[in-house]
């Protein structure tokens, strides 16, 4: 299924090379289409329709050691589909890859010991079991000495504050208590490069935080790789320097999250916090799209407008406070997911990072 | 090697430890299949009220019978309690993409698909087993020859191998199907087969369904030939058949390796 040509280095990725390196990586589907009603059904026993649907589209990536990515997206945007490419799950249609210099549908064991995968909505810690127990296999299926693996899970235990929570069945967890402890058993056996999907889907704001904090904090501890796909751009805000927006399987952009904001945007917002609500007449005279709530006014202006509008503005409206801000990233980003921007496939990506 | 033992007995280890959480179920569990065991004794018993053998002229008498059911009991409950559970689970992972936290782990796939879930249960049925061989062998018309009582436990592992294959195969179809919930059923009804005498097998539709079980899907030497090894004087066919069920073992572990990894290659995941 894969290229012949594909990279077959086994050996650690040599210093300065990319820890992640994807070329023209496309994955296709065959799926059948399931027509309505009975007698559709019978007809489908002996003649199935299908059809192949692109889940990636010959994405090209490349990421440093050390690098925090976000991978964003809608849903079916080919995010997950990427990071079962990259830990060896499944095998492309097109395309090459290496990870830590190995080709990862190879699945070599020296490879898999050296990378960790945390599936939001998939348990892998045992159901029934507390999870010292699956803590205690995870050290035999990855060898890790007694006293590392001892020192190992008392620093990630203490970080995420869950020494009480070991002994506890899993099945008797909360979602976010479960999510913390299938991080520390992600991590155990120090991995250099942690793929996270959707790892704060469902959770409240306090466990999400507590899990930005941790991971941030391990990630500039250890130097790890790690790529994150979610929704929620809260994750990227607190985590990531790097954002990749995917949609339809093809990358739309891939640069800085303060590029993103330049490349995308051509306006600020301005917040007007007035004695009263204004006269909406006076406030379309200033000639630029506006909403007005109550005595709250927000305009949309040029960014290279703002210095030579805003003292007008503000002489002018009885204003008691006034906020500038560059629009807030769900919205940009979300008009990309709309539009399917048309500002490059794979050619939208920011400066060097 | 060492390490994936060391693995399975953590494995085991863990698995206890659940089973031991469900005190109960794990009771009734033992319960349910030692009362189907002693069915079908109280069967085989009421079947030796009419008649001293199973076919006349077959050395099928009570005693080494009994051998036979005994040897099925043991080979049966081995894998049930090693390899049924986690097949049997194999289908649902693949269903809802769980597959793919064991193809992520540094270990072979196989090993942990066919292995991580031990059901202790069923080892229940297996010391019934070995109870029953120890009240048949000293009843046995001849006492079991010498080299006999060497090859009994390696062909025990011929016929655990065979049929391990057969889960394992039947298993990697859940990977190219999608879903596959009639696993449990199609194995119960193959090794149906397995759980008698060859020699029932004869006449016109008995013939080729005995070649059909002994070369095609070897699952008729599964428990015959070491049943007929421990409980049946030792004769030149006799060894025929220990280096046919040996061959048949290792080559049933040839082709289901390579329908496991070649079902693996095709994996997809579910969608998450």
């Amino acid at each position: 299924m894969h290229n012949s040509s594909q990279p077959r280095t086994n050996a650690s990725s040599a210093a300065g090379d990319p820890v992640i390196e994807v070329r023209g990586l496309a994955k296709e589907y065959r799926v059948f289409d399931k027509p309505e009603g009975l007698l559709a059904s019978v007809t489908g026993l002996f003649n199935r329709k299908s059809r192949v649907v692109e889940a990636l589209r010959g994405v090209d990536l490349q990421v440093e050691k050390g690098e925090f990515v976000a991978m964003l997206g809608p849903n079916g945007a080919g995010k997950t589909t990427f990071l079962k490419l990259l830990s060896g799950i499944i095998t492309p249609t097109r395309g090459t890859a290496t990870v830590l210099g190995s080709v990862p549908w190879e699945r070599t064991d020296d490879f898999r010991r050296r990378f960790a995968l945390v599936m939001g909505q998939r348990n892998q810690l045992w159901w029934d079991l507390p999870a010292a127990e699956s803590f205690r296999l995870h050290k035999e299926i990855y060898r890790i000495d007694t006293a590392r693996f001892e020192r190992t899970r008392d620093e990630l235990v203490d970080l995420l504050d869950v020494r009480k929570l070991l002994l506890r069945p899993v099945r008797d967890l909360s979602l976010g208590e479960r999510m913390k402890l299938e991080l520390v058993a992600a991590l155990l056996h120090e991995p250099e490069v942690l793929f996270l999907d959707e790892p704060t889907i469902g959770l409240d704001v306090v466990a999400q935080h507590s899990l930005h904090r941790f991971l941030a904090h391990v990630q500039a501890e250890r130097q790890m790789t790690v790529i994150l796909t979610t929704h929620y751009m809260k994750d990227v805000a607190a985590l990531c320097k790097r954002l990749v927006v995917v949609t339809e399987g093809s990358i739309l952009y891939d640069g800085s999250l303060e590029q993103i904001v330049d490349r995308f945007t051509s306006h600020k917002i301005v917040t007007l916090d007035l004695d009263a609500p204004p006269d909406p007449a006076a406030i379309d005279r200033l000639g630029f799209p506006c909403e007005i709530r109550g005595p709250q006014v927000i305009l949309r202006i040029d960014r290279t407008r703002i210095a030579d509008v805003l003292p007008g503005i503000l002489r002018g409206q009885g204003v008691r406070d006034v906020s500038v801000e560059d629009v807030p990233l769900e919205e940009i980003v979300a008009e990309m997911f709309r539009s399917g921007s048309t500002a490059g496939t794979n050619g939208a990506t920011g400066a060097p990072r | 090697m060492t390490r994936y033992v060391s693995i399975l007995l953590t494995f085991a280890r863990a698995c206890l430890v659940r089973d031991m959480t469900f005190r109960a179920n794990f009771v009734l569990e033992c319960v349910t299949s030692l009362g189907w065991m002693a069915m079908n004794l109280a069967f085989y018993l009421l079947v030796f009220t009419f008649t001293p053998e199973i076919g006349l002229g077959t050395g099928w008498t009570k005693a080494p019978f009994f051998a036979f059911v005994a040897t099925g009991m043991i080979i049966n409950s081995i894998v049930q309690a090693l390899f049924m559970p986690s097949a049997e689970e194999l289908t649902e992972m693949v269903r809802t993409g769980g597959l793919d936290g064991i193809l992520v782990q540094p270990l072979d796939a196989q090993f942990l698909v066919s292995m991580h879930r031990i059901d202790f249960s069923a080892f229940a049925n297996g010391l019934v087993g070995v109870g029953l061989l120890a009240w048949a062998i000293p009843r046995l018309p001849q006492p079991p020859h010498p080299v006999a009582i060497l090859l009994y436990p390696l062909l025990i592992a011929c016929g655990v191998a065979i049929l391990y294959s057969l889960v394992i195969m039947l298993a990697a179809a859940t990977i190219h199907l999608g879903r596959n919930q009639s696993l449990y059923d199609f194995w119960f009804y193959l090794t149906n087969f397995s759980r008698y005498p060859a020699e029932i097998y004869s006449g016109p539709w008995g013939g080729p369904l005995r070649a059909l079980c002994t070369f095609v899907i070897p699952i008729l030497l599964v428990v015959n030939v070491p049943a007929r090894v421990i409980a049946q004087p030792l004769t030149g066919q006799g060894g025929m058949m220990v280096a046919g069920t040996v061959f048949a073992a290792a080559a049933a572990l040839v082709i289901s390796r390579w329908v496991f990894q070649s079902a693996l290659s095709k994996y997809r995941s579910a969608s998450s």
